[in-house]
């Protein structure tokens, strides 16, 4: 009875969860496989898979997107793993700060944000418009370019990074640290022993939760990439709001969906050898 | 050599938050320049970009169209994520994958293919977008959020309290007003006040949901971007990173409520 009663509890969420994204997930799938004004076929086929996986410029779409996800990916873990451990070190009020202005980006939004980025990166711009006039460097252009999508991808993940690895060093027993100093183990042997492994898991859904930001980023790619820099979720709105052609972008979309579900089964895979049960 | 450790760590975080924060001071301090174009060399203070936010009467309307997409969107996201959370603390059951899974999936799914699938299921059914399309999508994005800080105020509360209300006389309903909801405020709160945030600065859901009559600021700053940038949208975002700091200090220095744990 009481088991019952809680259960039902969950219905509310549930249910959002399947009307509003399970529901549409079904209709975008099966979206995808209806013909529209550029290729004429009998539905349901999956020639819409085939077109933009074999010509070439979608198909660097997706490449580019697995490519800017995995480099925002592999620069946001350390950056975000050495800010967690250097955290403790603030105290009192300083540390209740800092962790509160880590939500300040996520809160004012990315407009905001990549707002900052379009008025920082170009080549007459404060950061390296006096370096180039003084002839210290030729112009970056960095600004329009995919190394612009990475540094501002990475400075959006950051904060969920590090929150994520902050709790996650928390977790370890502060015991296991002085049993490792009381056995002689010294900085780097107690972090390569102790932190390192223990803090695995949480590296891993860390690992999980950047990876998706950014592939699901949109605001970066559109404005800080070049129009060649087209990624997943870029081509995804072209096709909705440029083309109008539903079955396209619907394709898209599930083809971002599987990289995403290949790329998490792949980092469980590849982190699950280490993690010691 | 523990001393150089800690000066090492004070350095790297002073760098990591200004690549984090950076960006938006810059913004920040943007709008206050008196040149007309920006980026542009500091000139002088002015405040003349925030008075002129008034004069552009589609900033004022779509602020209001995303409060009130905000406010209903995070009040369905906390209710159903309250009594999820109920659910699960209460419940004590074992980790479940799939409940989980299920629970996080909203924040898994790029918002790009949510709102692309809303907007394909109200063509199959033959309906037009609008609010309700929009405050649907924005709830269900918010569940993980919701849930994570509500989950954070039942790992703290103790059922005893709500059983002593119940062995007493008082019926569920009453022991969840007089007790469960008194005792988990602040969570509610701070849930309440993030996804409000979230759903307010939300731009890729809005852009395909939304229809002419709820237009949201962020659907309005991203068309106005694609003609141009000027110190006036500068003032716009200061605004909006303004308001996203006062509200977390707030909450924290007043209220005693975090947004993070």
């Amino acid at each position: 009875m009481k088991m019952g009663f809680t259960s039902v509890l969950l219905l509310p969420s549930l249910l959002m969860i399947f009307v509003f994204l399970g529901l549409p997930l079904v209709v975008i799938a099966m979206q995808s496989l209806q013909d529209n004004v550029l290729l004429q076929f009998t539905p349901p086929g999956i020639d819409n898979y085939k077109y933009l996986l074999t010509r070439p410029y979608y198909f660097d779409v997706v490449v580019r997107t697995l490519r800017l996800s995995l480099l925002t990916t592999i620069f946001a873990i350390p950056l975000g793993y050495l800010a967690a451990m250097a955290l403790p070190v603030l105290k009192g009020r300083l540390a209740n700060m800092a962790i509160m202005a880590l939500t300040f980006p996520i809160l004012a939004g990315p407009l905001v944000v990549i707002l900052g980025w379009m008025a920082l990166l170009p080549d007459s711009g404060p950061l390296f418009g006096p370096l180039v006039r003084a002839g210290l460097i030729s112009p970056p252009r960095i600004l329009g370019s995919e190394t612009a999508i990475v540094i501002s991808q990475v400075q959006f993940v950051l904060p969920f990074a590090i929150l994520t690895l902050y709790t996650a060093l928390r977790q370890i027993p502060h015991n296991l640290y002085e049993a490792a100093a009381s056995n002689g183990a010294g900085g780097l042997q107690s972090f390569l022993h102790v932190t390192l492994p223990l803090s695995l898991p949480g590296v891993l859904s860390t690992t999980i939760i950047v990876f998706s930001l950014a592939a699901s980023s949109f605001i970066a790619p559109h404005y800080l990439g070049g129009a060649a820099d087209l990624t997943l979720t870029t081509l995804i709105t072209n096709f909705v709001l440029g083309t109008f052609n539903s079955p396209l972008a619907a394709a898209s979309s599930i083809l971002l969906l599987a990289m995403m579900l290949i790329a998490m089964f792949i980092f469980v895979k590849l982190f699950g050898r280490f993690i010691r049960p | 050599m523990k001393g150089m450790r800690i000066t090492l760590s004070w350095i790297y975080l002073a760098l990591i938050y200004l690549f984090i924060l950076g960006p938006m001071f810059f913004v920040l301090a943007a709008s206050f320049n008196t040149e007309t174009s920006f980026p542009a060399a500091f000139e002088g203070v002015t405040l003349r970009w925030y008075a002129r936010i008034w004069d552009h009467k589609e900033f004022l309307s779509s602020a209001w169209t995303s409060t009130l997409v905000a406010l209903v969107s995070s009040a369905l996201a906390v209710l159903a994520a309250f009594l999820a959370a109920y659910a699960i603390s209460r419940g004590n059951k074992r980790e479940n994958a799939w409940l989980s899974a299920t629970l996080a999936a909203p924040l898994l799914v790029p918002q790009v293919v949510m709102s692309l699938g809303m907007l394909q299921l109200a063509s199959v059914a033959g309906m037009g977008t609008g609010f309700w399309w929009l405050v649907a999508v924005h709830a269900v994005h918010n569940i993980p959020f919701a849930l994570r800080l509500t989950m954070t105020g039942f790992a703290r509360f103790d059922f005893a309290l709500e059983d002593a209300a119940t062995s007493l006389g008082a019926g569920r309903l009453t022991a969840w007003r007089e007790v469960t909801i008194p005792v988990l405020q602040s969570s509610i709160v701070a849930g309440f006040t993030f996804c409000f945030i979230m759903s307010f600065v939300n731009l890729p859901v809005s852009l395909f949901l939304a229809d002419t009559a709820t237009t949201t600021l962020p659907v309005v700053m991203y068309s106005y971007i694609e003609s141009r940038i000027d110190p006036m949208l500068a003032a716009v975002s200061a605004i909006l990173f303004v308001l996203a700091c006062a509200i977390t200090l707030i909450l924290d220095k007043i209220f005693r409520i975090r947004l993070v744990d």
